[in-house]
């Protein structure tokens, strides 16, 4: 019997020596941190990874900058939709969904961004060609300079993050002033201009460009010269209209763009990566994890895509183009069937309003409806030429015949008559059309001073249900969102008005 | 690796060692003792346990009351017990034959109750622990363990969240303490600690609830630890309370047989008020006028179909749904249209079945228990059932005086089928609000097929088209095996180890054929593409080593010490497969996924390791004074290296005052035991490899392909540590006149601090919560049991047991000083509605008030609007007196848990009848129904069927209605309100048994021991508050959408089961 006592001590003691070590388990289907930035390949992939924040920023240029303006006329349709009171100014927009993406997206990636910035400066020597070690430092520092933009856009004064924080810390960093926000912006499209090869070939075709950069730079600087409306918004009344146009002509002279001659092919499906194309946001259909869009469908109610025989979308009721944008294109306009699709029947039932379906080829549509094949683009060459321009009636060197050519190289193509003397209320106009849909007509709003007359005049015209509040100042930026505010009392101030 | 080899090696020799052992049996030298036991009336007592006291060797009488059982010394005292008696002591004193007379006027305290790592006599518990005896169970239909416990026991909350078959309950001890971390108790079966699962966000247990296939019918008892002091052995999953549940085992003795058989019927207990066909026509008539009217000038509601027509430019024969009725509605007799009820069509009357032999006995060396199980229930919607098979085997061995070891096993098999009935746009929710009003030649099947859709229906493909052609199979297949052994080295001291695995694998397969999806036009158009179908799996493997070393000593007849120390190696593995259907199927007929145009799917695994030390002391000074004291620490590997372990102590004191010589005075009270404990213990529900950083996949496309992207998924806290629960208990158990009342009252409190919550962090780290140890929710409340025997001599006999439980939450604090946190909605901000407010009960309902309905009067006035609201629209109170309602304007309006929860059990016994009546209640919670809103809420279209309190709305202000509805055509939209919130009071008829002893009328005693028939009705009768659903306590859908704010809620819940069952138990 003294065996047994002896054997059990043994067990014992054998097993507790043993067992401890088992508490330290390492994941088994995901990979640590530790053991990643270790090779070239992990640093490419850590920068696709900044890339994919840009997955949701065409669905929230239509939401946030679409659905705002005078291009749609999104009021209550029976349902609840997130999209209403943005259409319609609600002053409760903190706690609103769209918003709170801006928010969350950008600083999502804005904090992938510095991770890479970091690793790169701490174990990027594992890259051996120094070229590509510089390349992946620029394209991030583009993309960190795009995320904070659209964040400057929306939200005017943000915090400034340009490395990783913890909680602690960030608890205790502030919104900093629109200007500081835009310094950052700045120094890295700057390097990034420098840094950023001209082109990429094969399977690199997509990432961000030296003319990328040069052209969201330009972007940058209108922007900031756009008025303060004496809110702390993206406007600060500088005078960079020349700074600009340096930009904007380094692009036009690398002849690396060209204007495609007819407006559906800088859409279409087969011609993705074409020569308008300055910078997209890349998709592709078919593969897992599904990286394709959601956007083209965005706009589209749901019952037209089963009026073409196709699945359900999810695109939830219509979100109606508003009379005032229909009215506006002139006779002739090609763009206007391009862009606009009007009424439809389903089911016996003819919907009058149209909406926009501009990115929609529905025989393209995948089996996965959140798995569209086709790019956003978010600068094209025609952008570069209207924004210069923009500049020239601002002041920047070039003269009223400059202007006039552009616009009616764009008339054109839409198949309209040339005009002169065009002002700059008459260029946003004309801008209005050529980038329906492409969800830049807020910010032209808010940047060529317009946005107060033309969304006041718009209520008046266009707001037969008495749906939407009174335009203020104010909601030319969106409230910080609720949760952010919750976080800490005092942590943040909220944008007035909201 | 090393420890699993280590431990192979370990039982290796434990087998060895017994087989060695085993060969070493031999007679024993000594006395037999032989006697008789009878009850207080002479009769005798058959299969009485009879125990040599301080050893193993024990025998059963026989039918006749007989028993001999061999001794050494011919002092030794005999133990006897039996179900139904007071167990009795007889000191042997050298007698060799012996008549014992049991007391069948059974006083509860001399029960034995199962405590962590051992039993103990309930007199002397002096920690909150409650008992039910589940030997009875397989007298009544039960289905599953959980449901056996609903209202039975005080402060053990069991909501049936779910109607669908073979689903888990879910069980709350004392109310819940964390927000994020799970709230549902530890379950030990016959002393193997099993896996804790939490419900997901839907509520639902996607990979196993605890108690799922376990077998009911073969449960002895069940105990529930639930304050800290008894519950802190188990360490840190012992926050919610441990249910402790043991199996039957056999006796020694003959041979006995039990059958026990049930068939009856099933249905819904309840019907949903929904507008009939007629009153849909009415509204949607009412709805189309109002949009007609306010779609341009000129519009009145009395221009004919005909006219609108002309008016909108339509070519003769064309309609506009929104603008124009169906001629037909107006006609009599609606030729060409069918009125269907939707929910008469889907619920059906299903059968139910279970049949259970069971056998067992055994003699000094071998005991057993065996047991097969049949069970099939048809559930109350169709083409939904479940199936299941088990089996156990319970076997005991005594190999020598010092050692003994036995295995207990249990495999069982499942199969249901349900296509999905539950939950948001699930079929229930959709046949709810599928239009009453469809077209003759599509009968039943709107929208399935080659049919189209009517045009003023709704979209949805039909509910019963669905449910036919869909498939939702679930098989599952689970083992718990334990093995243990136990050495006694010297008197009193024993050292017992069990090995036990408990492994799961659950496969899922589902297919929704094309015909049941989409539009016709897409249907047609696409074909087998609009097919989709699933198959997913999970292994779940738990494997428990637990070692103890006891020991028991009674010194000079007053010092009554036991000691207790063990080590426990526990590891659970979770393998999943997912395989999904991408793209459609190339045929139609096939629905498994080798008929798939293309599969996407996914392997996972993890792991998790918990190694514990416990130790504990009881000590008991002269039956009068109670000391308990208990330490464990636990190490997990969920948490960093530095923050791994966990200390949980206990302590609780009785004094049982009755022994007290003052006390023999007041012969009124036969025993009173006042009790205080403190304790605390742990939570360890996180994701397995919580602490540490990992990169996920971000990828993303370059030139038409996809590339591969990686990053952080967030910053990890890696200092994350236990949760932690403190609870002080004060108590009394109590039994007075001649143990004819005998009752329990406690009183608590308990701190749950350091809690595992999801902090929210600025987004500009990356991310918006990160899981962190803050914020504190305190419980406190009180709870009481009375078992009265109101009637105890001649024929008819009455015992009544009754619990009621109080609780109250609150939010104590939250992380960064923050004062409240709002929780999200998985369905945008109008249906937020949860709120996280330091000094508030969790997940408080948070809304904006209905005061009314807005007359002309109100707007004249300035009333304050919501949006555009117009007269007849509903008044909300302007909670902060800015003249206008938003968001700001809510205020809390109720909470989730109800304050107070009870449950009375009667029995009446009369001749050879007896009664059964278990009825069960709450009151004091909310329910905020996402269902009820989607059923009926501001600005909802015509075609879906709205709740029937539409009927009373508000049609014109001198027809205002019941002055709660406001006019069906609104276009203000909606905010969260409470027009959505229910009360979640109930009081339920739970269950009635009547049951007929056949013994009375079948003489053949020799073969047939005992007999009896049964009759049971659940859930009969009852009477809720909630108008928006089905069951105040469903839970199907994830309301917040968001895992670290888990809030499941209802949209679509099926009522409860009501069944009518004749039963037979047969003992031979």
């Amino acid at each position: 019997m003294k065996k047994i006592t002896f054997y059990i001590v043994i067990i014992i003691a054998g097993f507790l020596s043993a067992c401890e070590k088992n508490l330290d388990q390492s994941p088994i289907s995901a990979s640590p941190e530790e053991n990643f930035y270790a090779q070239t390949s992990d640093f490419i992939q850590a920068v696709n990874a900044v890339y994919s924040g840009l997955a949701a920023y065409p669905d929230r240029q239509l939401n946030l900058s679409e659905t705002r303006s005078d291009n749609l006329y999104a009021v209550s349709d029976g349902g609840v939709r997130d999209w209403e009171g943005v259409n319609d100014f609600y002053k409760t927009l903190a706690g609103n969904t769209y918003v709170t993406e801006a928010w969350q997206s950008n600083y999502n990636a804005i904090f992938k961004a510095n991770t890479v910035l970091e690793k790169l400066s701490e174990k990027g020597s594992v890259i051996s060609d120094a070229n590509l070690k510089t390349r992946l430092e620029a394209e991030t520092r583009f993309l960190r300079a795009l995320f904070y933009f659209d964040l400057v856009r929306w939200f005017g004064k943000v915090p400034l993050i340009d490395h990783t924080v913890s909680a602690a810390e960030a608890l205790q960093i502030g919104r900093s002033a629109v200007s500081d926000v835009y310094n950052l912006i700045i120094s890295d499209l700057q390097f990034a201009v420098a840094n950023l090869p001209d082109a990429y070939t094969g399977a690199d075709k997509g990432r961000a460009t030296k003319y990328s950069a040069k052209g969201i730079l330009a972007l940058v600087y209108m922007t900031r010269s756009g008025p303060t409306y004496n809110i702390n918004g993206p406007g600060l009344g500088l005078s960079e209209w020349d700074k600009a146009l340096a930009q904007l002509n380094d692009i036009i002279a690398s002849g690396k763009f060209s204007f495609i001659t007819s407006y559906p092919t800088i859409f279409s499906y087969t011609n993705e990566n074409n020569s308008e194309v300055l910078f997209d946001v890349e998709y592709s259909t078919g593969s897992t994890p599904v990286v394709g869009g959601t956007f083209p469908w965005l706009l589209v109610p749901d019952t037209w895509f089963q009026s073409q025989g196709k699945a359900t979308q999810g695109g939830l009721t219509i979100r109606p183009v508003s009379t005032n944008l229909l009215n506006s294109y002139e006779a002739g306009d090609t763009r206007k069937a391009f862009s606009i699709q009007s009424g439809f029947t389903y089911n016996g039932v003819t919907e009058t309003r149209s909406f926009f379906k501009k990115y929609v080829d529905v025989s393209k549509t995948p089996a996965n409806r959140l798995d569209w094949p086709i790019n956003f683009i978010v600068m094209r060459y025609t952008d570069v030429l209207m924004l210069k321009a923009e500049c020239i009636l601002h002041g920047a060197a070039g003269t009223q015949a400059d202007v006039d050519a552009i616009v009616n190289q764009v008339r054109a193509r839409a198949g309209l008559l040339p005009i002169a003397n065009v002002s700059l209320a008459r260029l946003m106009e004309e801008r209005r059309k050529e980038f329906a849909a492409e969800g830049s007509r807020w910010h032209d709003l808010v940047r060529s001073g317009l946005v107060e007359s033309v969304m006041t005049a718009f209520e008046q015209t266009d707001d037969v249900q008495h749906a939407m509040q009174p335009f203020q100042r104010n909601y030319i930026i969106y409230p910080v969102p609720q949760s952010e505010i919750d976080v800490k009392q005092g942590l943040y101030d909220q944008n007035p008005g909201y | 690796m090393r420890c699993q080899q280590q431990l192979r090696k370990g039982i290796w020799l434990f087998s060895l060692y017994f087989l060695f052992a085993l060969l070493q049996v031999k007679a024993q030298n000594g006395k037999i003792i032989s006697g008789k036991v009878t009850d207080d009336t002479g009769k005798p007592v058959p299969s009485v346990t009879v125990q040599v006291k301080g050893t193993n060797t024990s025998t059963s009488a026989k039918n006749d009351g007989t028993f001999s059982i061999p001794v050494t010394t011919g002092n030794e005292t005999l133990v006897f017990s039996s179900v139904g008696f007071s167990e009795k002591e007889v000191p042997l004193n050298g007698e060799t034959s012996i008549t014992v007379k049991l007391d069948n006027t059974k006083n509860t305290l001399e029960d034995v109750v199962v405590i962590g790592y051992g039993t103990q006599k309930k007199r002397n518990v002096s920690a909150a622990v409650v008992s039910f005896d589940a030997s009875k169970l397989d007298e009544r239909p039960v289905n599953r363990v959980d449901q056996a416990l609903v209202g039975q026991m005080a402060g053990v909350a069991v909501k049936q969240t779910s109607g669908a078959l073979g689903k888990g309950f879910s069980v709350q001890v004392r109310g819940t303490g964390s927000i994020s971390a799970g709230n549902e108790p530890l379950y030990v079966v016959d002393g193997f600690p099993l896996a804790t699962a939490a419900p997901n966000t839907a509520g639902n247990y996607a990979n196993g609830n605890p108690l799922d296939n376990i077998n009911p019918n073969d449960i002895e008892s069940i105990q529930v630890l639930k304050d800290a002091a008894a519950a802190a052995i188990y360490g840190s999953r012992a926050a919610n309370g441990v249910v402790i549940i043991t199996t039957k085992r056999g006796r020694s003795g003959k041979v006995k047989l039990d059958v026990n058989s049930y068939a009856g019927f099933l249905e819904r207990s309840k019907k949903l008020d929904m507008l009939n066909a007629d009153e849909w026509i009415d509204r949607a008539t009412e709805m189309i006028n109002a949009q007609w009217v306010a779609s341009g000038p000129g519009r009145t509601a009395d221009q004919t179909n005909e006219q609108r027509r002309i008016i909108l430019g339509l070519a003769p024969g064309a309609v506009n749904t929104t603008y124009m009725t169906d001629d037909r509605w107006a006609q009599p007799g609606h030729p060409g249209l069918r009125f269907i009820d939707w929910q008469n069509e889907a619920f059906r009357k299903g059968l139910t079945q279970n049949h259970q032999v069971s056998a067992s006995g055994g003699n000094e060396y071998v005991r057993y228990y065996m047991s097969g199980n049949f069970n099939r229930q048809e559930g109350m919607v169709i083409n939904t059932d479940y199936t299941s098979y088990s089996a156990r085997a319970n076997v005991e061995v005594n190999a020598s005086k010092k050692l003994h070891f036995g295995i207990n096993i249990s495999p069982t098999y499942s199969i249901s089928n349900d296509p999905g009935v539950e939950g948001k746009d699930n079929i229930l929710h959709q046949l709810l609000s599928m239009t009453p009003v469809q077209e003759d030649t599509m009968g039943l099947y709107p929208n399935i097929g080659n049919n189209g859709q009517y045009k003023w229906s709704n979209s949805t493909n039909s509910p019963i088209g669905k449910l036919q052609n869909i498939i939702g199979l679930t098989k599952r297949f689970r083992t718990i095996t334990s093995l243990y052994g136990e050495y006694q080295i010297i008197p009193g001291l024993n050292f017992k180890t069990t090995v036990n695995l408990d492994n799961t694998d659950n496969n899922s397969k589902s297919f929704a054929p094309y015909i049941v999806a989409s539009s016709l036009a897409t249907r047609q158009a696409q074909l087998t593409a609009q097919s989709s179908g699933s198959y997913s799996s999970y292994k779940k493997q738990t494997f428990v080593n637990e070692n103890t070393l006891s020991y028991n000593k009674i010194i000079n007849d007053v010092h009554d010490l036991s000691l207790l120390a063990g080590f426990s190696y526990n590891s659970d593995k979770l393998d999943n497969v997912t395989l999904k259907s991408n793209g459609g199927y190339s045929q139609n007929n096939i629905s498994t996924l080798n008929a798939a145009t293309g599969i996407t799917g996914s392997t996972t695994e993890s792991r998790n390791v918990l190694l514990s030390y416990f130790g504990r002391v009881q000590y008991t000074y002269d039956n009068k004074y109670l000391l308990t004291a208990s330490l464990r620490r636990d190490g997990s590997s969920r948490f960093g290296q530095n923050t791994r372990w966990g200390i949980f102590p206990s302590a609780s004191v009785g004094w049982r005052i009755s022994e007290e010589q003052f006390m023999k005075d007041i012969p009124v009270i036969n025993d009173l035991k006042l009790r205080g404990s403190w304790g605390r213990s742990g939570n360890y529900n996180i994701p397995d490899y919580g602490t540490i950083a990992t990169v996920g996949l971000y990828n993303y496309s370059l030139n038409g392909a996809s590339v591969v992207g990686q990053a952080p998924t967030g910053i990890i806290n890696p200092d994350l540590t236990w949760e932690k629960s403190e609870t002080y208990d004060v108590g009394f158990d109590v039994t007075v006149l001649k143990n004819r009342i005998s009752a329990s009252f406690d009183y608590y409190t308990k701190n749950n601090t350091a809690l595992l919550l999801n902090v929210p962090v600025p987004l500009v780290t990356g991310t918006a919560t990160w899981l962190s140890n803050a914020g504190a929710v305190k419980n406190k409340g009180w709870e009481v049991e009375v078992t009265s025997r109101n009637i105890v001599k001649g024929a008819f006999l009455w015992t009544t047991t009754a619990n009621l439980s109080h609780n109250t939450n609150r939010v104590t604090s939250l992380s960064n000083d923050q004062s409240q946190i709002i929780i999200p909605s998985a369905y945008g901000a109008s249906t937020q509605h949860s709120i996280l407010r330091v000094g508030d009960p969790m997940y408080s309902i948070y809304v904006v008030k209905q005061i009314g309905i807005l007359t002309q009067e109100d707007i004249n006035k300035n009333a304050a609007l919501y949006g555009s609201e117009t007269v007849g629209d509903p008044k909300y109170f302007d909670a902060n007196g800015d003249g206008v309602i938003d968001l700001n304007d809510r205020v809390i309006v109720g909470h989730p848990t109800p304050n107070y929860v009870w449950g009375i059990t009667n029995n009446f016994r009369f001749k050879g009848f007896d009664l059964t009546v278990l009825t069960q209640g709450q009151w004091g919670g909310s329910i905020y129904s996402l269902l009820g809103r989607a059923l009926g809420r501001t600005g909802q279209g015509f075609t879906d069927n709205p709740l029937g309190f539409f009927r009373d709305r508000w049609r014109s202000p001198d027809d205002p209605g019941a002055g709660k509805v406001g006019k069906a055509y609104s276009t203000f939209g909606q905010i969260a309100n409470t027009d959505w919130l229910y009360s979640s009071d109930y009081i339920r008829v739970r269950m009635i048994t009547l049951g007929y002893d056949l013994g009375r009328v079948i003489k053949t005693k020799k073969i047939v021991q005992a007999s009896r028939i049964y009759i049971t009705a659940e859930n009969f009768f009852g009477h809720d508050k909630y108008k928006g659903g089905f069951n105040p306590d469903a839970t199907n859908t994830d309301l917040s959408g968001n895992s670290q704010f888990p809030e499941p809620g209802d949209y679509g819940g099926l009522p409860l089961p009501k069944s009518l069952i004749l039963g037979v138990n047969v003992t031979f």
